[in-house]
């Protein structure tokens, strides 16, 4: 009860293509994330898959059943809309009855399925109401309500903590977590949010452009990005991702930007040699990575020191960000939150290189080519 | 019909609320303009009402009275004989219960398709949509004056002259209501309806129970406009409306002049009793009238 699979499924709205030529396969009860930026064409599958948008070309099953051709209505999914898209003119129990009352649902089986919903997200107090008297998280929680009382086989989420505080939103993604490992049905959750696709997702689904560019577990995916764009858009601060020429002369390797040079360990030197047939690459190395050192130490053989100048430090009570400069290489440090570091002092950036990136021609990973 | 004054009102009703933007500023200034916009508001409103009070005043005013120079504005002999005799002389009644039959059928139709049009162009998707609206707008641009006659000869020829049917059936091809209802309809988040596709509706049933209890108060100005169209409509049921039991009360109450006399007082009296029901109407709905004269301008 409730697999999902797309064949190769894409959308196009005359000859600007939205989602092109997906294959994913969702396996029953699993809690999946399509994560990527505006107009990655994330939302667009979803509305495919509820039956929202037609399809161009390709083919969805829900549970081995062909659903092209099947209404929305027909295709035993529910949807939880950014906006709660919840009926203005009914009352909170209308809402969330309303589903079971469009399907012919008998009016005693119905209430009780109501409010054996509403006791789920505690709405009890609250069935008379109209939306317009409740809160975004009360509006939010009915139009979970509405979803979960047809007992669908796929619940589809577009953006639904997008317009909730930011205290409430880590509140109910708590909740919808609970839910999902009460109900264990499979969901299908669209963000452009990276926090909540990591925290939440059993697998996400990276998308750009309207193609995937990654599918797997959150840290999978964090530590092993499949090229710049994934790298790029996982992890805040951003990742420190430089564009250099690949400095071939004697035995070792080294990534040279200008004056500086930064030697490869054999790893990547390895990498590099079998890739990069181009002499341009990039190097990414997370900010959790680049470690800021106040006084001397020694470096291992996969570190490497930079003298750097600070520019900016960012404190968020938990960590300071740092920014500083290395000639015009800018890095970002994730630093210990009492550090005692202050604009325009010298420091020492210490790459750690075991974890660092190589990516190649057209920003592929050449660590990790998925 | 009147396609002219219908949306003569709706402008009105739009040049009222962007009015109110104008914002006074605080002090001795502010005081002035606001004195100066009143003082222009009461003058404005002040000429509008005077024919109207004067034809109240005249309605209760025998032969004798009506004459009086300098005019009385308040009979100091006020009768009802002009009434009396509107009912007893001539089928005012029969006129009444004719433009009540025409006013009310068309506005319930009209609503009705014009409604169904609304979101049919609002938030359906089919081919030639755009074009399709486009000739729906151009028509608007056609004066009746222009369609009257080839509508009166198709009319009769179809044997509607002096029907109920001939007076109606040519209101309801009206494009504003359907213009009107997809300003509205367009208003409400396209969510709304993909909720209630899942929710397992047919097309008709997001259409019957979502659509329209939201727009509620559109159809109730989009209905209050037609009813006061049509019962206001003289034109056409002119034309097509030969016998005196199938005149409509505007029509009715301009043939109490006779060629070399006119009975002011009968007249003023028709005159009266035909603008009561709409007074009543537009008293009755005046909320859902002003809200919903300016919902197309809030949009959320």
């Amino acid at each position: 009860m409730g697999q999902v699979e797309l064949l190769q499924v894409s959308k196009r709205y005359g000859d600007s293509v939205a989602v092109e030529s997906v294959t994913l396969g969702i396996e029953d009860h699993e809690f999946i994330v399509l994560l990527g930026p505006s107009g990655c064409g994330k939302s667009t599958l979803l509305k495919m898959i509820a039956g929202l948008e037609e399809i161009s070309d390709g083919e969805i099953y829900i549970d081995g059943r062909l659903v092209n051709y099947v209404k929305p209505g027909d295709r035993n999914v529910a949807m939880v809309f950014q906006n709660y898209a919840l009926y203005p003119h009914m009352t909170v129990f209308e809402n969330i009855a309303f589903p079971l009352k469009m399907t012919g649902v008998a009016k005693a089986e119905t209430r009780e399925r109501v409010l054996r919903a509403a006791n789920a997200l505690g709405l009890e107090t609250l069935l008379d109401r109209r939306p317009e008297q409740l809160s975004g998280g009360q509006r939010q929680r009915v139009a979970l309500g509405r979803s979960i009382v047809r007992e669908p086989a796929v619940f589809l989420m577009d953006e639904p903590l997008s317009n909730l505080d930011a205290q409430l939103r880590v509140q109910t993604r708590e909740e919808l977590l609970r839910l999902h490992a009460r109900l264990q049905r499979t969901t299908i959750y669209v963000t452009h949010d990276q926090i909540e696709a990591m925290t939440m997702g059993q697998r996400i689904v990276v998308m750009r452009g309207g193609v995937v560019q990654q599918v797997g577990p959150p840290q999978q995916v964090y530590d092993e990005p499949v090229n710049t764009f994934v790298a790029a858009f996982l992890g805040s601060p951003r990742i420190n991702l430089h564009a250099a020429s690949l400095d071939r002369s004697g035995d070792d390797l080294a990534f040279r930007h200008g004056a500086i040079s930064i030697p490869l360990p054999q790893r990547l030197g390895r990498l590099a040699r079998a890739g990069a047939s181009a002499a341009e690459v990039a190097l990414g190395i997370r900010p959790e990575d680049t470690h800021v050192m106040l006084g001397a130490s020694e470096a291992t053989a996969d570190q490497v020191t930079l003298p750097a100048t600070v520019s900016l430090v960012e404190p968020v009570g938990s960590d300071l960000f740092i920014s500083a400069t290395t000639g015009d290489l800018a890095w970002t440090a994730r630093a210990e939150a009492r550090l005692p570091v202050r604009p325009g002092q010298q420091i020492s950036l210490r790459l750690d290189l075991q974890r660092a990136h190589l990516f190649g021609a057209e920003g592929r990973n050449l660590s990790h080519p998925g | 019909m009147a396609i002219e004054t219908e949306f003569a009102e709706l402008r009105s009703a739009e040049a009222v609320t962007s009015d109110r933007t104008a914002k006074a500023s605080r002090g001795l200034g502010g005081s002035l303009y606001l004195v100066a916009t009143y003082g222009v508001l009461i003058l404005a409103a002040f000429i509008a009402l005077v024919p109207f009070l004067y034809v109240i005043s005249t309605s209760f005013k025998d032969t004798v009275a009506l004459f009086k120079y300098p005019p009385e504005w308040i009979p100091s002999e006020p009768t009802l004989i002009n009434f009396q005799e509107l009912v007893q002389d001539y089928p005012f009644l029969r006129w009444t219960l004719n433009s009540f039959i025409v006013a009310s059928t068309v506005t319930v139709i009209k609503v009705i398709i014009d409604a169904m049009a609304g979101y049919a162009f609002a938030k359906m998707t089919f081919p030639g949509k755009d074009a399709l609206f486009l000739v729906v707008l151009m028509t608007l641009m056609v004066p009746f004056a222009a369609t009257l006659i080839p509508l009166f000869i198709i009319v009769r020829d179809l044997h509607l002259t002096n029907t109920y049917v001939g007076l109606i059936l040519p209101a309801l091809a009206s494009p504003i209501g359907i213009f009107m209802m997809r300003q509205f309809i367009e208003t409400l988040p396209t969510d709304l309806e993909n909720a209630a596709r899942l929710d397992g509706c047919s097309e008709f049933q997001i259409f019957r129970r979502v659509i329209l209890p939201l727009v509620r108060p559109g159809l109730v100005v989009l209905g209050v406009f037609t009813f006061m169209t049509q019962w206001t409509s003289y034109l056409w049921p002119l034309v097509i409306g030969t016998k005196e039991e199938m005149f409509t009360l505007t029509v009715g109450v301009q043939s109490l002049r006779s060629l070399f006399t006119v009975n002011w007082g009968v007249l003023s009296a028709g005159a009266v009793l035909s603008m009561l029901p709409l007074v009543l109407v537009f008293l009755f709905l005046q909320r859902y009238f002003i809200a919903g004269s300016i919902a197309g301008a809030l949009k959320e």
